[in-house]
């Protein structure tokens, strides 16, 4: 089985709309969640976000999209995917042909439109625009057509851990022979359903979240898209490689449907599973960029696993507290992240962080620093039961 | 190779219990709704916070995990999930104008809430995914089972789809010009004329693994496709078949997704001018027409395999050959996804 690189990165986030300006905000830890101004619901001024400043018009004219039923989540998805498939240097040619695979995620597809699908859910005559854009699917669908895609085009929803499944769907196509190159990520953008949804299991934060800290009081929505250009090893020769995709493991919590175990289970496993596919042992990750939704039961379970699996964890620290939870696209955001501090050989602070969360006493890493990094865990977990880790490689 | 070990399905057909698809159940008005069983196996009091998506997928699932409590993972396919408690929580955000709302709706619409009760129900913890990629949702999903196969000789997977009909979605699909402005039947779907389909769901659920003994069928190939030219896929429907290795036709019958919307025949048309001399039967006036419809196509396949019985109002070009040996399925969604698949009995 083929080894897989990642050549090319794109991202757009509450911290900037592009990997150099999403950098730039990590390295000078700068947050992005702040109040709503562009979103329409109650709970603006209330539920501090992680929102992108740029209104869905502006998107639709930067990135020439004025397409029938174009919705917010498309266009976050495009902006991503259209850096990323620049910095890899894709042609139209390589897009086209039936060896590129797209495998994303979303959760929220085009429900951000949750008026005119209240609308159209209801009544059986007018029908909007946006007819054909609800769906998870539809986000994919859209970009498969406006680059016409040419290979294996697929739409994971695992709730919060959608995006890493992608990632890993799509380096399994890789070396299974499916695929030469996988673009892989995901997007999900604010939706009044999420928030909503969020808000009714109480574990919205109403200031900035405090991922691993004692007084954490929840999570902050966030929106964004994120996409990596995935290829083979024989393909690879002459061209700028950020990192390698060593593991990746996917396991069920089987606890309930919207909190994790008290040990655990579903994180501890994900997590040696990506160990055991990419063959090394956990003394040799080098940091865990980890889930950390400062909710109060991630944070002490995600510790928790870490403590079981580690013993005495590696440096770790989740973003979180600069994107807001970006749901399905959050997989593939913190990939983007964990990247960044491999190929720089850097480390960015944890943000809102005072005191460790009493029964476990762990601290994220509080600080910009350089250090060596050869081995870089991600996790992401979700309702559902549905946890994932992937590891990442120096190359 | 995905051998297929157990196969259930919940249809709007008689395919669950006491299996009869020779007599064909009739929709109402433009809907094929699924005979639910009575459940037995899921404990009253989860069934009834089940949504119908959830309840389906759950219902096929447990007569294969009765058996088989220790498969390495659950992978599931579904476009829409629990549509129905997506829209009543919608619908609850908008009339109380974002006031205090339960939960319970919000966290049974996520598409991943099948898998979820299925790994919660069984305690299992292995490998559990969600694929919603519209109409090839449950493509991927088997994509994705015969790359764990691959990966881990010797494992054993729930593969399975579903999708449900509700009166969103249905609005939703209604105005969007994918079910018919007028009532008409499933006996008569494919002489309509007219554009659009009939609303259909259910859920169907298998076993698949590596072994070739005992296992009921096999899916040799798998293709899917991106397009809307007829053209494009004429072409890589040749290919597919011309990797193959059939040597006559004997044997080898087509199962089509035709579904009665006239804008769709071109494809039909397309792919069975590839192999004109074959014969060509179809499904969706037994299932309806939904995103994960190849689920059910997969299941009879699984069914015809075995008792080598196709029951005539299938038939589109009949001369029933002497043995089938392996099926050929084409299904389109919306004519824009497009999967080809080989499937072949295991004698």
């Amino acid at each position: 089985m083929s080894r897989v690189f990642v050549t090319g990165m794109g991202i757009i986030s509450a911290i900037g709309d592009s990997v150099s300006a999403n950098r730039d905000a990590l390295i000078k830890g700068r947050t992005g969640i702040s109040d709503l101004t562009l979103f329409p619901t109650k709970y603006a001024g209330v539920l501090p976000c992680g929102e992108i400043k740029t209104t869905t018009d502006s998107l639709k004219e930067k990135l020439n999209a004025h397409e029938h039923g174009v919705t917010r989540t498309n266009l976050l998805a495009l902006h991503a995917l259209r850096e990323a498939i620049e910095d890899a240097g894709l042609s139209q040619q390589i897009l086209t042909s039936g060896d590129t695979a797209l495998t994303g995620a979303s959760t929220v597809g085009g429900m951000c439109l949750t008026d005119e699908l209240y609308h159209d859910a209801n009544k059986s005559d007018n029908g909007s625009e946006y007819l054909a854009s609800y769906d998870c699917g539809s986000v994919n669908i859209y970009l498969q057509s406006r680059y016409k895609i040419g290979g294996i085009i697929n739409t994971i929803n695992t709730a919060c851990s959608s995006s890493a499944n992608a990632v890993m769907y799509g380096a399994r196509l890789i070396k299974n022979g499916l695929a030469k190159r996988a673009i892989v990520g995901g997007a999900d953008s604010l939706a009044k359903f999420t928030i909503n949804g969020f808000k009714a299991l109480h574990i919205l934060s109403d200031e900035k979240c405090r991922p691993f800290d004692n007084d954490r009081k929840g999570l902050n929505l966030g929106e964004g898209a994120a996409f990596l250009v995935l290829e083979k090893e024989e393909d690879v020769a002459g061209k700028r490689v950020y990192a390698e995709v060593t593991g990746y493991g996917n396991s069920n919590d089987a606890f309930h449907p919207s909190s994790i175990s008290d040990d655990g289970d579903g994180p501890y496993l994900s997590m040696r599973e990506a160990l055991n596919v990419a063959g090394i042992n956990e003394h040799e990750i080098s940091f865990i960029n980890a889930h950390g939704t400062a909710t109060e039961n991630n944070d002490e379970t995600e510790s928790r696993a870490m403590i079981r699996l580690f013993n005495t964890p590696p440096p770790f620290a989740s973003t979180k507290g600069y994107t807001g939870h970006t749901l399905g696209a959050a997989g593939a955001v913190e990939a983007v992240y964990s990247i960044l501090s491999l190929y720089y050989q850097e480390l960015y602070p944890a943000l809102q962080f005072t005191l460790p969360i009493e029964s476990t006493g762990l601290i994220p890493q509080l600080s910009y620093t350089s250090a060596s990094l050869k081995h870089i865990m991600s996790n992401s977990f979700g309702f559902g039961g549905n946890c994932s880790s992937l590891i990442f490689s120096k190359s | 190779m995905l051998y297929i070990h157990q196969h259930t399905c919940i249809s709007p057909q008689q395919t669950f219990a006491d299996v009869d698809i020779e007599s064909l159940k009739e929709s109402v008005d433009n809907k094929l709704k699924a005979f639910e069983p009575a459940y037995e196996g899921i404990p009253h009091g989860i069934l009834r916070r089940m949504g119908k998506a959830v309840r389906m997928g759950v219902g096929a699932a447990i007569p294969i995990l009765k058996n088989n409590a220790a498969i390495d993972g659950i992978i599931i396919g579904t476009a829409n999930g629990g549509m129905e408690d997506c829209i009543k929580f919608l619908n609850q955000i908008i009339d109380y104008e974002e006031g205090l709302l339960a939960p319970g709706n919000f966290v049974q619409s996520t598409p991943n809430a099948i898998a979820a009760q299925v790994g919660l129900m069984t305690k299992n913890k292995s490998y559990n995914i969600t694929h919603v990629h519209r109409g090839l949702a449950f493509e991927t999903a088997l994509i994705d089972a015969a790359m764990m196969i691959k990966e881990s000789p010797g494992s054993s997977y729930l593969l399975g789809a579903v999708d449900e009909i509700s009166t969103y979605n249905f609005n939703i699909d209604y105005l969007d010009g994918w079910y018919k402005k007028e009532t008409v039947s499933n006996k008569d779907l494919y002489g309509s004329q007219t554009p659009a389909s009939i609303a259909g769901e259910g859920a169907a659920m298998f076993l698949v693994n590596d072994k070739k003994e005992g296992a009921s069928a096999v899916v040799k190939a798998i293709k899917t496709l991106h397009t809307q030219d007829e053209e494009a896929l004429k072409n890589e429907f040749k290919k597919f078949i011309e990797k193959t290795s059939f040597t006559n036709n004997e044997s080898v019958i087509l199962l089509s997704g035709e579904n009665g919307d006239n804008r769709l025949l071109k494809y039909y048309s397309a792919c069975e001018s590839v192999l004109p001399d074959i014969n060509t039967i179809r499904y969706k006036h037994m299932s309806g027409e939904y995103p994960t419809t190849s689920s059910f196509a997969l299941w009879l396949c699984c069914h015809i395999l075995g008792c080598h019985q196709i029951p005539a109002h299938m038939n589109k070009k009949a001369k029933k050959p002497e043995k089938i040996k392996n099926i050929i399925l084409y299904n389109n969604y919306k004519g824009m996804q497009h999967v080809f698949a080989i499937v072949g009995n295991c004698e």
